[in-house]
Formats: C-alpha cells, structure tokens, sequence
C-alpha cells in the first residue's frame, strides 16, 4: 500500500492505543487532587484502572427498554472518543491528516454527545429522560462554542486542514490578536462543560442528585461509557492545548512530546481545581451563563471574519 | 460568586493537611466512659435474671433447666448498647467494655451463654412461698424462654385467650 | 486471565449503594461520617453511587417494614452479581428495639441475604471500617461465641406443662415473638 496511507493508520493507532492508556490517570490524577483539596487521603493513583476492571467483571444485566440499542450505544460512545483521537495532535502533528479536517472534528465531538442521549433514551426510565433533556439543552448551548473557536482558528489560517488550523492558528494575525485572546477567555469559562465536571456536570455524572442517563447501565456496558468519559477529558484537554497554547510544539520528539503533555497535565489539574471548590449549577443558571458567552463568542468570530 | 472565595476554601483546605485516620493500621483509643460490648461475669453472676428483665431490646433470655441449673443467654444482635443491665445488675457482673470491633458473617458469634449452678434452699430444697398475693406478683419463679428459637415466654395468671387475635402477615416477595 | 484479574479486583473498588429500609437514620449519619475526610473510606476506592445497578455492596440499614420489604427486594435483584450485603446496625441484624412494632417484619435477612452483620445503635464510623476491612479480607474477625459451664452432667430438661400442678390456676401462656 502507499506508504501515506500506512503511516497515517499507524499514527491513529499510536494515539488511540495513548488515549487508552493515559485516560485513567489523568482521571486518577483528578480524583487523588480533589482529595487534597478537601484535605483527606483520597484512592490510590491507579483507581480507575480497578474500577474499570471491576466493572468488566461483574454480570450483564439486560433491562432497560431496549437493550440491543444499549449494547450499540454502549460501544459507540467509547468508539466515537477514540476516533476523535485519531484527529488530535498529541506532541506530533495530527496523524489522519489528509483524511479528515476541522468539520469531521467538529462533528465527532457532537457524536460524543450525542451516545450519551441515546443512552439515556435506550433506558427509558424516568430519571433517564430527565437527564437527557438537559444534556440536550446543554449540548444546544455549548458545542457551537467549540465550533466557533475552531472556525476562528479557520478563517485566520485559510484552510480547514487540521494542521492548518490545530497550531495556535487563533493567534496568526498581525498585530494584537483580539480575537483569539476573546476566545481564550470564552473557552477557558466553558472548558468545565466541555469534560463534565463540576460546576456543569449537570447531565452525566449527576448521580448525586438524580441517577442520570447512565442509570440502567451495568457492568462492562458501564465500563465502556466511563472510559468513554475519561477519553474525553484527555482529548478536550489536548485539543485546547493545540488550539490555544501552541508554544513550543515545534521542538524535536522528546521535548516536544513531554512538553505537551505537561501542558495537558496543566490544564487537568486547573480542571480539577474549579471542579473541587465549585458548586453545581441549575440548569437554568447554566443556560443564560452559556447564552452570554455565545454573544461575546460571536463577536469574536465577526472580529476575526475583519481581520483581527 | 467570587473567585477569592474559591481560592480561600482550596487554602483553607491544603492548610490542614491529611485530617484522615489512619484507622485499620493505628488503633484508636475510645472515651473514658465509652458503652461497648457487655462482658458478662460468670464467676460473678448470681443469675437474678434482672438483667433480662430490664433489656428494653429483649436480648437476654433465661431459662430454668433444672431446679439447679440456669441458663443465661446474652444474643447480642439487636443490643443497643444502653447499660441498662450493667446498672441494674447486683453483683457487678456485667461490664461494658471498650470493644466496638463487632462485625461479623454469622450473627451466631456475639452470642454470650452462661450456664450457672443455683444452690438450693437447704431446708425445702426450693425457693420459699409468699404468703402475700401482692408479694408473690413480684416472684418471677422458674423462667422458661426459648433458646432454640430465641424467643421471651410469659407466663401470667389471667384469663385470655391462647389463639394470637391477629395472624401473621404475609408478603408475597416476588 | 482476564476474568481473574477482574475478580481480584472486586476487593480493591468497591461501590456501595446505601438503603434506608425504615429506620431511625441514625446509622444512615454514621455512614455520612465514613465518608467524610476525618474517616475517609475512599482510600479503600469504595465510592457511593446513586443506582442500584452501579452498585457492588448495599449497605442496608433499619429493620425491614411492611411497607419497604418490596422495595428492598427490588433493589437486592437489581444489583449484578457478583453481590454483597451489609447488615449494619441492631435493626438490620434482629430487628431493633422495635422488632415487636406492628410494620416491623424482623431483621433484613427476611427479605434478602445478608453478608456481613455489623451490630451497634449506632455503629461507631471506626466498626464500620473494620467491618468493611473484615469484608475484603485485611484484618481478622474479633468476636466469636462465649460458653461458661458451670455443670457438666446431663440435666433433666422439665417441660413447663410437666411442672403445673393439677390444683393450680394457669390459663394463659403468651409466646412473644422475637
């Protein structure tokens, strides 16, 4: 075969095999910083990982309302996380590059969300359906944030080649970049929504309040959409870095690969910080703080459609 | 909503450091007058039976085999831990000691079973008669609890009826 | 291989579902406390979850009633196996000191399978631990039963209707339930 070709697969695997491995820890990292925050001893750095192999060991429970559509969307959300993988530059340039462009980006992100409505609506029971009518009011609000930004970075670049736009492209105007700083600040406020946390985990991980979409879910189904979940927090946090803080990525392999990753281990620890010290929002409080942000995102983009 | 609060609540929890026990490794000494598990004495025990009569829970049976032999015995699942038998009791037999380290898979394990030796009277070879009807209400006389099925048997001097006025409820559990 | 990993992994994450089938709530405040940082439980990795089916352990507290011994049920079979049950409590393990009340059913075990008996009204936050400790296999049971014989030789056991004499008045002999 062309020698692109198997390059481009051998770089999807290596980020997919990555994601796999990192994502617990990165969630472990979270879960033993929290613990310090509220200053007692927390799990043990590779918790998850126990988790994940507990959940894989434990019987398969069928119910629900349709249980066939629970085993596809079980495996399509973990699918849809590594396929997004496949398009992230993770220290080297994205590998699927010729394959896919920021609009493919833009849609799997949206898939992610949208396993977890198909989840809830697959279990069918009350608290399900409740969670998954706010996911989709906060899906409503929350993705075209990602997409603007990413649009910005587009514009300013003149193409949607992945590599065009994934390199700090927001910044790539002459002068001071308005725009990009804008949507610096708009980004950073959102991030939280964006990996599920507190203060806007309102959907998902709402198992205190109510049980969720996830709620009939059990065992290795329950796995899959966990490490569905995990795989999100480090593909957000390293497409924020891409995108955002791009300093640096130029330097040859070792430096350049652990740099990056020290970035994305910046950005889990600051995601950790605000999840420990923050409340949940309503749902109602989170969809006029997103619709604010929309106006100021949009303004950002005509700035950029201008040149700025 | 400020952002120096949030800062302040994450000082103010990395100042206190690690407030966690570290409770199987280090054992944890318990308050002076601290109500654990009753230890019954049974080198002290007269078997009065007034610790089973004031058990608010029911927790302590007795019952008489012989005229010589008295069993006493303590089930320890529903005890609330109150004293109650450790205050009432005569002869200061019944401690309640410092152990709270009581989880187990058989209930069967906190059981405590006494089987004591009740002198007799030397003259009658019986506990003595009251003349006083109001007198002999407070005689308790032979106790005879079920130990098989661990349940309290009354036995008193009125008429009534044998058979229960309610039946036993069933659930179905399906 | 793969399933025995997961197996010796059962012990290290455990995820509890806490039951309140119509108690006081006063054990209910005692579980709150393990998992406060002062007593953290998390660092055995056991988290609380919302759902039954997330669920490995129920931590059942509060004797079994008429009106919840269903709901009960219900939950026990919605867990996946493999399953544990916790009773904690002196209602959970006999009843409680209202085991005669009219809703009362008696202890847990008349509804579902019990595990591990942790009795105490309540349990101190450090019984629970231990009990949880005994569980998954880090320290060793404490108690186990007591007998004192004061004589050995076979008794002759009287049954209460061989002891009433034909001149006395004894009508009513009410057996109380436990």
């Amino acid at each position: 075969m062309n020698p692109n070709v198997i390059r481009m697969i051998a770089g999807g695997l290596a980020n997919v095999v990555v994601v796999l491995l990192i994502a617990p820890l990165c969630e472990g990292i979270l879960r033993k910083v929290t613990a310090c925050l509220q200053s007692r001893r927390g799990p043990p750095l590779w918790q998850p990982y126990f988790d994940l192999l507990k959940l894989l060991g434990k019987e398969d429970i069928e119910s629900g309302e349709s249980p066939a559509l629970q085993r596809f969307v079980a495996r399509l959300a973990l699918a849809a996380a590594l396929t997004t993988a496949c398009l992230v530059p993770m220290g080297f340039p994205a590998p699927m590059n010729g394959a896919g462009d920021i609009i493919l980006l833009i849609y799997l992100l949206t898939l992610c969300g949208i396993c977890t409505l198909l989840g809830g609506l697959a279990a069918g029971s009350t608290y399900s359906l409740l969670g998954i009518g706010r996911e989709m009011m906060t899906m409503i609000a929350l993705e075209p944030l990602f997409a603007i930004a990413l649009l910005a970075g587009a514009v300013h670049a003149g193409s949607f080649r992945l590599d065009a736009v994934l390199n700090g492209s927001v910044y790539a105007v002459p002068g001071i970049p308005w725009s990009g700083l804008i949507l610096l600040v708009v980004m950073g406020l959102s991030f939280q929504a964006f990996v599920q946390r507190v203060p806007f985990d309102i959907s998902e991980a709402e198992t205190e309040i109510m049980e969720g979409p996830l709620m009939e879910y059990s065992g290795p189904k329950l796995a899959l959409f966990k490490y569905a979940q995990m795989a999100r927090l480090v593909i957000h946090s390293a497409l924020f870095a891409a995108l955002f803080v791009p300093w640096g990525s130029g330097l040859p392999f070792p430096l350049g690969w652990l740099l990056f990753w020290a970035k994305v281990l910046v950005i889990v620890l600051v995601v950790t910080a605000v999840a420990a010290t923050h409340a949940r929002y309503r749902i109602d409080q989170a969809l006029r703080y997103f619709a604010g942000l929309l106006v100021v995102a949009f303004a950002a983009l005509a700035l950029a459609g201008y040149g700025h | 909503m400020s952002l120096t609060s949030k800062f302040k609540e994450a000082m103010v929890g990395l100042k206190a450091g690690r407030v966690t026990l570290d409770y199987p490794a280090h054992p944890r000494p318990v308050p002076e007058n601290f109500r654990g598990r009753p230890i019954f004495d049974a080198q002290k025990c007269i078997g009065c039976a007034a610790c089973a009569n004031n058990c608010p829970a029911r927790e302590i049976l007795v019952l008489d085999v012989c005229q010589e032999v008295r069993i006493l015995k303590y089930l320890g699942r529903r005890c609330t831990y109150c004293g109650r038998c450790s205050d009432v009791c005569p002869e200061k037999a019944i401690t309640m000691s410092h152990e709270f380290e009581t989880a187990t898979n058989k209930i069967s394990d906190v059981h405590q079973r006494l089987d004591l030796f009740m002198s007799t009277c030397q003259r009658c070879g019986r506990c003595f008669k009251e003349t006083s009807p109001l007198e002999q209400l407070k005689l308790k006389g032979y106790r005879f609890d079920d130990l098989e099925n661990e349940r309290w048997i009354f036995r008193s001097r009125s008429f009534l009826e044998s058979e229960p006025l309610v039946d036993d409820i069933k659930i179905e559990l399906d | 291989m793969l399933r025995n990993l997961c197996q010796k992994m059962f012990g290290r994450s455990l995820w509890v579902y806490h039951a309140n089938s119509g108690g006081c709530n006063g054990c209910d405040i005692e579980v709150l406390n393990v998992l406060t940082p002062y007593y953290d439980v998390e660092r055995f990795g056991i988290k609380l979850v919302g759902s039954p089916r997330h669920a490995d352990v129920m931590l059942c507290q509060g004797p079994a009633m008429r009106s919840t011994a269903r709901a009960l049920r219900c939950a026990y079979d919605a867990m996946p196996a493999p399953k544990l049950v916790f009773a904690i409590g002196g209602c959970a393990c006999g009843g409680g000191i209202w085991h005669d009340s009219y809703p009362v059913l008696g202890p847990v075990e008349k509804v579902i399978p019990v595990n591990f008996y942790i009795p105490g009204c309540p349990p101190r936050p450090e019984a629970i631990i231990y009990g949880v400790a005994v569980a998954v296999g880090l320290v060793d049971k404490k108690v186990s039963p007591v007998e004192f014989k004061q004589l050995q030789m076979p008794i002759p056991r009287y049954h209460p209707s061989d002891l009433r004499g034909e001149g006395e008045m004894v009508v009513y002999e009410k057996a109380e339930k436990i």
